[in-house]
């Protein structure tokens, strides 16, 4: 399989602040691969970084991202544009700010369905009205939105799922080759959740779409995906198959993500977070950035930095990584 | 490698606006050049009258005889210091009603706008004519007017801003704080559309500029002696075919003023409002 | 009783002029908070959670029926409750002022109150898991999650008596969103305030509610303690929702 996406040892820096510090990523055409890591660990940033959507503040230190082969980072705006409509979707993290306050749903639905005509080339030409209200309402059934109110309602008259569903609807309809979707479910009920990601992903595999899924909750992100990338302090720790990396964790982080959440906890029981707090890095990580918090650490994780080491099908940033999965 | 300047996106203004602000910058240079008369006396007869440029007039010399130069560089002085502070007081009151109609709404907001709404529908100078009757010619009359054709843009556009920014969670959430009106607006509001009165602010500059030429030019505004760029233009049409200069002068000032300060105004607002700000943080 | 809302029901208008359409938000919602106690409101997306956190607030006026908090109905001046109240809301990413730093952000219910703020922002700042240093920072230099935090510290920093929190977890990682809900129940335990707790996420809501109710468009369809709910609940609805648990 050929690489849609390869992302080669971005660091970002933000000012002083460093949100990604040398972070690899890999998807190949028509894969699902879900970034997970905690809150501030840069996923966020690794997705902006794709369609070359970081803030201003942000200086691309080192490192490539390629899109099919073209180099994201170097391209001319022109090529840039045609590049992120052509083959890039995205649901940003907060949907409702992403969205068009000004302009009822179904009308900016209807812009991104005439940009890409159903073939996926452009026909700014427009199509007529009576399919186009068809089309809208098509694309909005598809994410459990049937209820025709919600075309001709505007982003604040609707519910923060429902916001976020019709974020999701507008990065769809334009049939993307990489939908990025930061924390797309983050505030639907399990129910719409599950509904809305059977959709996602059934067309995904039709189409042939590439997916990469930013999210904080590992064992959701597990289910869906083909492989899954753990990220920590700007780095992707751990990756690989996503039934080996939830069912058989080997970086000591990966592993206490993967033992305590809320819904597991029996009740009256208190849950312990994982001990200590992610680093702000203000520079480049001298060792492994989980040291201070590892109950496995040794004296050279706080000054070497770990490089991949293959562990069966799995890549994992730890100097201890082969002791370690004879333990796990 | 370091790709600063590729993946960032410049948080400085364009070069045309720039450009812009440089001019703006000069003509504020030259008004106060004219306070301590370096470019001659604007009042000192200094030769024949009506004569084409020269040495000793190099911008020709009027029908007194009075050297051109210096009476353009206190004309620049006069306009741009009446419609500077025409825009602070538009700006001061579009601030405070548009806001407050803004974040309100209700009653207040309705008698506001509708007050702003009969403004706006008065062609300008002839609402700047009716000041003038009203308080008499003079500088006063001059920047009453702009005071009155300025503010109901302005003030509906500050209000739009308001309405967007009343509907942010961070002003409920300081609402549910139990915050006065006062916090609310000055320290949640006004901050968030400072960026529009700032642009807003720059547009009316140009729009004072010319309602002080228009105002000055059919006499309501500014009276002789005192140069202004619309009392200058006044004059210089009197000879217009006899010694253009008179009118030329000041009418290149005039234009470029406008122009500089429109162009700034566009980069401003490129900066402060862009349409499309988006990203994934 | 803290808080209780009687038959409320509230409608919006919506849709292009002559082809409106109401919806009720709620529709004849009894609910009712004691002191110190959370009470988990749980449903499905665009049921009404949000809407009835705003009628808790006062934020939004009910189409009919009656809020009283604290026993009373809410007075017209706001500033009467401050220091009452707090929330945190469901958009993280407008719930900070760009134009102000994190440090005054937090410190800001106690600056309404006219308290001086001393060592309670970074502390509150601590307590979810903050650096002290994400004071000096301005609001577009954080991460989702982090944004989320803060808005959290804010809401804590008074000890208010009721607090709404509306999917206020809902961005942050398991580790984060334990510490979170840890550091609810220790000022709870601490201080007893009392609070309406919005979320999708039956677990986290089972880990802090002591009572649950469960809307499903615009109606409370079930309300009960949250050991009941979890082990024997009476409506199919719920029972649905926790067969996905
Ligand atoms: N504009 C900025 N200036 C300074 N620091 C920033 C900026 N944007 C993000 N950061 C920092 O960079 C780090 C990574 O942020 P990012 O948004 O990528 O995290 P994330 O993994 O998406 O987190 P979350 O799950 O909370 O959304 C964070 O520590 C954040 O504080
Ligand atoms: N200002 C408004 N104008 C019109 N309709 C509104 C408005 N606010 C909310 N609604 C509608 O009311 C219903 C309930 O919305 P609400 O935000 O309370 O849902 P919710 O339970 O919080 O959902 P979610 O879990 O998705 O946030 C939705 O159908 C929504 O479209
Ligand atoms: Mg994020
Ligand atoms: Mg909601």
């Amino acid at each position: 399989m050929s690489a849609l996406l390869e992302v080669d040892g971005l660091e970002v820096d933000y000012g002083t602040a460093r949100a990604l510090d040398g972070a690899d990523l890999r998807v190949a055409a028509g894969e699902a691969v879900g970034v997970v890591g905690e809150s501030g660990s840069g996923k966020s940033t690794l997705g902006a970084a794709i369609g070359r959507l970081l803030p201003r503040q942000a200086v691309v230190a080192a490192g490539t991202v390629r899109v099919a082969g073209e180099p994201v980072l170097d391209l001319p705006p022109a090529a840039l544009r045609r590049l992120r409509r052509q083959r890039l979707g995205f649901v940003f993290q907060d949907p409702i700010a992403s969205l068009d306050p000004t302009m009822r749903v179904g009308a900016q639905l209807r812009l991104v369905l005439r940009a890409h005509g159903r073939d996926g080339r452009e026909s700014p030409g427009g199509r007529d009205g009576g399919r186009g209200g068809a089309d809208v309402a098509f694309h909005l059934a598809r994410v459990k939105l049937d209820d025709p109110r919600v075309a001709a309602a505007y982003p604040h008259q609707l519910s923060g799922g429902m916001a976020q569903r019709v974020a999701i609807a507008l990065a769809m309809a334009a049939s993307p080759e990489l939908l990025v979707a930061d924390e797309p479910t983050a505030s639907l009920d399990s129910q719409v959740r599950e509904e809305v990601l059977n959709v996602v992903f059934a067309l995904a595999r039709q189409a042939g779409t590439s997916i990469v899924w930013l999210s904080h909750d590992l064992p959701a992100v597990a289910r869906r995906c083909d492989r899954v990338a753990v990220m920590y302090a700007g780095r992707v720790v751990e990756s690989g198959p996503a039934a080996d990396v939830l069912g058989d964790p080997v970086h000591p982080y990966t592993a206490a993500l993967a033992r305590s959440a809320p819904a597991v906890a029996v009740p009256g029981v208190r849950l312990e977070p994982v001990p200590g707090r992610p680093p702000v890095l203000t520079g480049p990580s001298p060792g492994c950035a989980f040291a201070p918090r590892c109950p496995f650490a040794e004296d050279r994780c706080a000054t070497e930095r770990p490089e991949p080491v293959r562990v069966g099908a799995k890549d994992v940033l730890c100097h201890r990584a082969a002791e370690l999965e004879v333990i796990a | 490698m370091n790709r600063t300047a590729r993946v960032k996106r410049s948080r400085r203004l364009d070069p045309l606006s720039l450009a812009g602000l440089g001019c703006l910058l000069l003509l504020v240079l030259v008004a106060l050049g004219s306070l301590v008369h370096a470019g001659g006396d604007p009042d000192a007869i200094v030769g024949p009258r009506l004569r084409p440029p020269g040495p000793g007039w190099w911008l020709g010399t009027d029908n007194l005889g009075r050297s051109m130069l210096p009476r353009v560089m206190e004309g620049v002085g006069t306009t741009l210091l009446l419609s500077s502070a025409a825009v602070l007081v538009t700006a001061a009151l579009s601030a405070g009603f548009g806001i407050l109609a803004g974040y309100r709404g209700g009653y207040l907001n309705e008698l506001i706008m509708r007050v702003v709404e009969l403004l706006y529908s008065f062609p300008a100078i002839v609402l700047a004519i009716l000041v003038a009757a009203v308080a008499g010619p003079g500088q006063l009359a001059a920047v009453a007017s702009i005071v009155l054709v300025t503010i109901p843009l302005m003030t509906r556009l500050v209000r739009a801003a308001a309405v967007a920014v009343a509907e942010r969670d961070y002003v409920t959430a300081a609402a549910i704080s139990g915050a006065g009106l006062p916090r609310i607006l000055g320290r949640h509001v006004l901050p968030n559309v400072a960026g529009t009165i700032a642009v807003q602010g720059t547009y009316a500059l140009s729009v004072g500029i010319s309602v002080e030429g228009g105002l000055s030019f059919l006499g309501f505004g500014v009276q002789p002696p005192q140069a202004s760029l619309g009392v200058l233009i006044r004059q210089g049409g009197t000879y217009m075919m006899a010694a253009p200069w008179l009118i030329i002068g000041p009418g290149v000032v005039l234009v470029l003023a406008i122009l500089s300060i429109n162009v700034l105004g566009d980069g401003l607002r490129d900066r402060f409002e862009p349409r499309e700000t988006r990203s994934l943080i | 009783m803290i808080l209780d809302l009687t038959d409320v029901t509230v409608s919006f208008t919506t849709g292009p002029p002559l082809r409106r359409t109401r919806l009720d938000a709620m529709r004849g919602v009894s609910l009712s908070v004691a002191e110190g106690e959370t009470l988990g409101l749980v449903g499905e997306s665009g049921s009404g959670k949000t809407t009835t956190s705003r009628v808790a607030l006062g934020l939004q006026r009910p189409t009919s029926g009656t809020v009283r908090f604290d026993g009373r109905p809410f007075p017209r001046r706001r500033k009467d409750l401050a220091g009452r109240m707090q929330a945190v809301l469901q958009h993280p990413h407008w719930s900070l002022n760009p134009r102000m730093r994190i440090g005054q952000s937090v410190g800001e219910p106690l600056a309404v109150l006219g308290k001086a703020a001393g060592e309670l922002v970074p502390e509150a700042l601590e307590q979810v898991g903050l650096e002290a240093g994400f004071a000096g920072r301005y609001p577009h230099e954080l991460s989702g999650g982090q944004r989320q935090r803060v808005s959290i510290a804010r809401a804590l920093i008074t000890r208010p008596s009721f607090i709404v929190f509306d999917e206020a977890v809902s961005a942050l990682d398991v580790s984060v969103q334990v510490q979170i809900l840890n550091l609810l129940k220790d000022l709870q335990a601490e201080y007893g305030f009392a609070a309406l707790f919005i979320s999708h996420d039956l677990g986290a809501v089972r880990y802090v509610a002591d009572r649950i109710a469960v809307m499903r468009g615009g109606e409370v369809v079930e309300t009960a303690d949250a050991a009941t709910f979890y082990s024997a609940p009476e409506h199919p609805y719920s029972r649905q929702l926790l067969e996905s648990l």
